[in-house]
């Protein structure tokens, strides 16, 4: 199905950019200078939007003519075009946009047409939906996993590595004993936050047997 | 394509010489005219590709950085024609290469790090006389032209044990097996070499992987300097000098080697994906085998499609992540077009096991690899396969041998329920290896060379 591939669902929002003769730097310039400044790592909007496996903005000028035979054609309009990979519905994830990085969402939008504001997230929803257009695919290295399995599982993956490498070869009975340890310690450590995880970081700080 | 003229291209491009001795001239080229003057005179003792009938004594190549190409002075249109990561050298990709920290150029030795070498001209030969006499008049010519001065000598040799020169390398590798066959080129296809077919069987991929001018294997001719004769029947040269920390890596296999079950050799054929006598551990991975080493028709050839899991052969062993065949699906067709031509030899004095070493003695490997397009070929083998390791289900797991680790790497070797075949982790993992220096050549053919040196480069 498309917007859908297994748990994962895949947004592909088209925006049209607002023209404006009256301006000093157009609205296209301005919001790439903005998109640009934006961090990537753990301080990203979007790691406190935390179903979100992937997002990308762009701003779209128009269609590149690439020579004949394509025949040259032109978008109407500049677009922002804004795709993400994440968990769950749609209707909950444009809500959670509004009411966790409003801000962020303001800055963006307000360059586009027809954008009503987060005021009302049912209203921001309608806009975004009317915007959007299918995604048929997705993000590769999602695999059907949450947010929080796959920061789980890279936490866990990190620590099990640890914890063979510093008890392989040892006796049967003292490796269990410590693997015990290990589990249940695991089970008591919270997930990594999202927003991507450092490996160093990881190995250095996230080894709950040690 | 049927033949191709190998009259006219250099034999290094072609063949693995296979002698025991080597020496390469790191010059610096002096006034343009007097180093047009140099590379004409030394056009008549280069070797080409032609069939010997009676193995020479010795053979010399040459190429160039871009650095010397500007020496030369070759018109500015040429010289901006050449794909972009050799106009800005090694050096400048470093951050690409992972070549950082310890590895960083800072580190490198004073040539290389300061950008000065312009001509790599080496000697190969059979014996060490036969090399003296050779460079002596090799350097002869540069003073009698006054085109160019020697920088460094960099002396490479094959590991002599009791008298006779083998294939090994310092950490006790049997090396240099295979290198991709492609069409044109003088020698048979070898099964494992070429690139797999749908029908398992191996044929030699396309001419343009390995030499300018030619159709490579998306069926376009690769990014190449103007006029085309200046780019036809060329390639480009990667050189690195690679230091081995030969006592750091025995005392690692050795404590590593006490805790794995299958014992400290079984260990290291898991890090190569060879036995150190150099059988195949996918092929034979529980014992080394002689016999299949030495037939030619066995010894690359193997897949790992069966063994997706590398409870054979680690998905992340270092043969298997220079040339993961068909490991990465599709039939292989992944890995076409990221192939590379190895030459190379060691330098520096072996040390047999046992016998005390030291890290910081000179002893190493000059790599060499020659390819069509060092951005799609080398530097995405070395960036995205040997410094990474996401294409491989490794994560950020780097290559064991050659991996820029700096006492934070892991390393994953897959297992089974086997208690000899265990799933193994190492840990903490120091650099083995750290780069010395290099940068990336041109390798011009006869006919282009005779136009640098005459000064009729004509790109318009």
């Amino acid at each position: 199905m498309a917007n859908q591939s297994g748990r994962i669902y895949g947004l592909t929002i088209l925006s049209p950019i607002l023209q404006s003769d009256t301006i000093d730097i157009s609205h296209a310039t301005a919001l790439r200078w903005y998109l640009a400044s934006l961090p990537r790592d753990h301080t990203s909007p979007f790691a406190r939007v935390s179903s979100t496996h992937f997002a990308r903005l762009v701003v779209m000028d128009d269609v590149v003519f690439v020579g004949a035979p394509a025949c040259e054609e032109h978008l109407k309009s500049r677009y922002l075009v804004f795709e993400t990979n994440f968990d769950g519905d749609l209707d909950i994830y444009l809500t959670r946009m509004a009411r966790e990085i409003p801000d962020f969402v303001d800055s963006v939008w307000k360059h586009c047409v027809g954008y009503p504001g987060v005021a009302d997230p049912a209203a921001f929803a309608a806009y975004m939906k009317k915007c959007q257009i299918e995604t048929t695919f997705f993000f590769a290295d999602v695999n059907d996993k949450t947010v929080q399995q796959t920061l789980k599982a890279l936490q866990l993956q990190s620590a099990l590595a640890h914890f063979i490498e510093k008890h392989q070869g040892k006796p049967a009975a003292e490796i269990q004993n410590s693997f015990l340890v290990l589990l249940d310690r695991l089970a008591k450590v919270p997930a990594p936050l999202p927003g991507g995880i450092d490996s160093e970081k990881t190995a250095a700080e996230d080894r709950p047997h040690e | 394509m049927s033949e191709i003229d190998v009259s006219d291209i250099q034999g290094f491009a072609l063949k693995g010489y296979n002698f025991p001795f080597a020496r390469y001239l790191l010059l610096e080229l002096l006034h343009p005219e007097a180093a047009q003057r140099f590379v004409g005179q030394i056009l008549q003792y280069l070797t080409t590709g032609e069939r010997w009938d009676e193995k020479p004594t010795i053979t010399v190549n040459i190429a160039f950085t871009h650095k010397g190409l500007v020496q030369l002075e070759l018109p500015e249109p040429t010289l901006l024609s050449f794909p972009v990561e050799f106009q800005q050298g090694m050096k400048a990709r470093g951050q690409i290469l992972y070549d950082t920290g310890k590895n960083g150029p800072e580190h490198w030795e004073p040539a290389w790090r300061d950008n000065r070498v312009h001509v790599w001209l080496a000697v190969n030969a059979q014996t060490p006389v036969a090399l003296d006499e050779q460079c002596d008049l090799l350097l002869r010519i540069m003073d009698q032209t006054s085109g160019a001065k020697l920088l460094q000598a960099q002396d490479a040799c094959a590991v002599f044990i009791d008298g006779k020169p083998t294939p090994k390398e310092h950490f006790g590798y049997t090396d240099g097996f295979g290198n991709p066959d492609f069409k044109g080129a003088e020698r048979d296809c070898v099964p494992g070499q070429g690139k797999l077919t749908k029908n398992g069987t191996w044929e030699a991929l396309a001419t343009g992987e390995f030499l300018l001018g030619y159709a490579d294997e998306a069926g376009e001719l690769p990014v190449a300097p103007i006029p085309h004769l200046l780019a036809r029947n060329g390639t480009f040269m990667v050189y690195r000098k690679m230091h081995q920390n030969v006592a750091t890596f025995r005392t690692f296999l050795e404590e590593q080697g006490r805790l794995y079950p299958g014992g400290k050799e079984k260990l290291a054929s898991k890090f190569v994906g060879r036995w150190r006598d150099g059988t195949p551990v996918e092929l034979s991975p529980d014992h080394m085998d002689a016999a299949l080493v030495a037939d030619k028709n066995r010894n690359t050839n193997f897949t790992y499609g069966k063994d997706l899991n590398g409870l054979r052969c680690p998905v992340g062993a270092h043969i298997r992540r220079g040339n993961p065949r068909d490991a990465l699906g599709f039939n292989g067709e992944l890995v076409n077009r990221r192939r590379i031509m190895r030459r190379g030899l060691p330098y520096g004095k072996y040390v047999p096991e046992g016998q005390p070493v030291r890290d910081e003695d000179e002893h190493g490997i000059i790599f060499m690899a020659l390819n069509a397009s060092l951005f799609r070929q080398f530097e995405f083998v070395q960036q995205q396969w040997i410094e990474y390791g996401n294409d491989l289900h490794q994560g950020n797991d780097k290559d064991l041998v050659i991996g820029n680790h700096g006492g934070k790497g892991k390393c994953v070797l897959q297992g089974t329920t086997d208690p000899q075949n265990p799933p193994f982790i190492c840990a903490n993992l120091p650099r083995f290896v750290e780069l010395r220096g290099g940068d990336y050549f041109f390798m011009p053919s006869l006919t282009a060379l005779q136009m640098m040196a005459s000064g009729t480069v004509d790109p318009r």
